[in-house]
């Protein structure tokens, strides 16, 4: 039923972008704005052009980007929050480094990491960490001491209320986090694929962009967005199996 | 038996500190019902927690059975005013965590203890459902059935009723005293109803103001007696007689309450 909905919501979504594109592209009449029809009408080009293995090194630099940044984080927000030690050792440096750009950090990473993919995924995780440490901090103490006591008059261990209460009440505030941190590794790959590589479909879309092959960067757009929206929908799939209990 | 020997519980707040609780010294037989009522921060809840081992900084003694009271070592059975649901299990898991926390094995016997005690509360067809989707009288019975189906040393709870509407009240509270009157397990619990108190404390323990110390300990002799005053429509001259001496008792402790819960 629920996906049923989504589904719906999707298609329904997707129409309204369609027309909305159609009608500025009639309406402007420029070659640099094709309509949606002239771009689906290349959708061969996803394989002559080999666009499935642009999506799938993107997707490769996203998910373990995605991967590092919530687990490193997850671990440092709990360590904060459970030790008044580390509390006091990382919090400045998280306060201080919070605010900085860290896109701004991409050509040191360069320099340090190299071209290739690492320096790309360090940039994702550098920018993704801070909120997930945050997030996962905050969502600890936010957990009221009365939510313990049961659980503390059976004699339970720490690594018992760990997985009976802390880790299960921190679940959806994490989720919430991954499905902002998804919409902000996708926007810091196109940036990120923009130097020192041939793949990836950021890299994709500049390159038609240079060669000024309009209806193959619509297409890089159109796949891109498609790709980001496979993985809401995954994170949705992961709340629904996990946090059975808030619907 | 539980004793309790110069207990004290002291907190600190902005660098003062505030003696919370006692010194009480007094014991709570085996097989027992205590009510515990008293003005609100007296330390009523305190006392509750630090025998469910939810406050561990105290000074004093309690002993349980002649040995520490300890967490550990004793299914202890608490039911928080909240009920204390976890919300991200079902009914049925909520049951059942007391025993996987203390590592008991859930074999078969164990389910039919545990199915049994659903079924005397009605909560058995509820047990995939989430705590979100039930009424605060069937969250409430979920806990009393995860209490009882660890079969608990001890019971505490702290004021387990207040938080549902009258008559969902009387009914949880008769279907306890029917589930307790068959297991009888040493419970102790608190609230600020003298109605309760009476109609649910075999002994009433009355507590003075912040910090609690105990006034005064009464032998209720209507407990299992209330029936009959609460559906006085039978009108024998025994329910008339145990209304007279409700009166009188409720009239006492509503002195002492009155008098600033002093003696």
């Amino acid at each position: 039923m629920r996906t049923k909905r989504k589904l719906s919501t999707f298609v329904q979504g997707f129409i309204i972008i369609n027309l909305l594109w159609y009608g500025l592209s009639i309406f402007m009449n420029l070659r640099v704005l094709p309509t949606p029809f002239m771009v689906y009408q290349k959708i061969s080009l996803l394989y002559t052009d080999k666009i499935y293995q642009h999506i799938l090194v993107s997707l490769y630099r996203v998910l373990s980007g995605l991967g590092i940044a919530m687990i490193l984080g997850i671990g440092i927000g709990l360590l904060i929050a459970y030790s008044g030690w580390w509390n006091k050792l990382l919090n400045p440096l998280i306060y201080f480094t919070y605010p900085i750009p860290k896109t701004v950090l991409l050509p040191i990473l360069m320099l340090l990491f190299g071209l290739g993919d690492s320096s790309k995924i360090t940039l994702i995780v550098l920018i993704i960490i801070f909120q997930v440490i945050v997030s996962a901090r905050d969502a600890v103490q936010g957990i009221s001491q009365e939510t313990y006591a049961f659980i503390h008059s059976l004699g339970a261990s720490k690594y018992q209320i760990f997985i009976h209460v802390t880790l299960p009440a921190i679940l959806p505030e994490l989720l919430t986090n991954l499905r902002l941190s998804v919409g902000t590794a996708l926007s810091i790959l196109f940036f990120a694929e923009a130097y020192g590589t041939h793949y990836g479909i950021g890299y994709y879309i500049l390159d038609a962009w240079s060669r000024m092959d309009y209806i193959s960067m619509y297409l890089g757009v159109v796949t891109i967005s498609l790709v980001g929206f496979a993985l809401f929908i995954a994170v949705d799939l992961l709340e629904e199996s996990v946090c059975k209990w808030k619907q | 038996m539980l004793e309790i020997d110069q207990l004290k519980v002291v907190y600190t707040s902005n660098q003062q500190s505030i003696n919370a609780l006692g010194p009480i010294t007094m014991s709570f037989e085996q097989g027992e019902i205590y009510a515990v009522i008293g003005p609100s921060g007296c330390g009523k809840s305190t006392l509750l927690h630090v025998l469910g081992g939810i406050i561990q900084d105290f000074e004093g003694q309690v002993d349980f059975n002649g040995d520490r009271l300890n967490a550990n070592k004793y299914a202890i059975g608490f039911i928080p005013q909240n009920f204390g649901l976890l919300p991200w299990k079902n009914v049925e898991k909520n049951c059942l965590i007391s025993l996987k926390i203390r590592g008991m094995a859930i074999d078969q016997q164990v389910k039919d203890r545990v199915n049994s005690i659903m079924k005397r509360l009605n909560i058995h067809n509820l047990m995939n459902r989430y705590p979100n989707s039930l009424s605060g009288g069937q969250r409430q019975r979920v806990a009393i059935a995860r209490a009882f189906s660890m079969n608990p040393d001890l019971l505490l709870m702290d004021e387990p009723f207040s938080a549902l509407d009258s008559l969902t009240r009387e009914e949880a509270q008769e279907l306890f005293i029917d589930l307790w009157n068959e297991y009888k397990v040493t419970t102790v619990f608190v609230t600020h109803s003298v109605e309760e108190a009476i109609y649910m404390g075999k002994k009433i323990v009355i507590m003075s103001h912040c910090p609690g110390t105990i006034v005064e300990v009464i032998d209720n002799p209507l407990f299992n007696h209330m029936e009959g005053i609460r559906h006085l429509s039978e009108g024998t001259n025994e329910s008339l007689r145990d209304s007279e001496k409700y009166l009188k008792l409720s009239a006492h402790i509503r002195g002492i309450i009155k008098r600033g819960w002093k003696k």
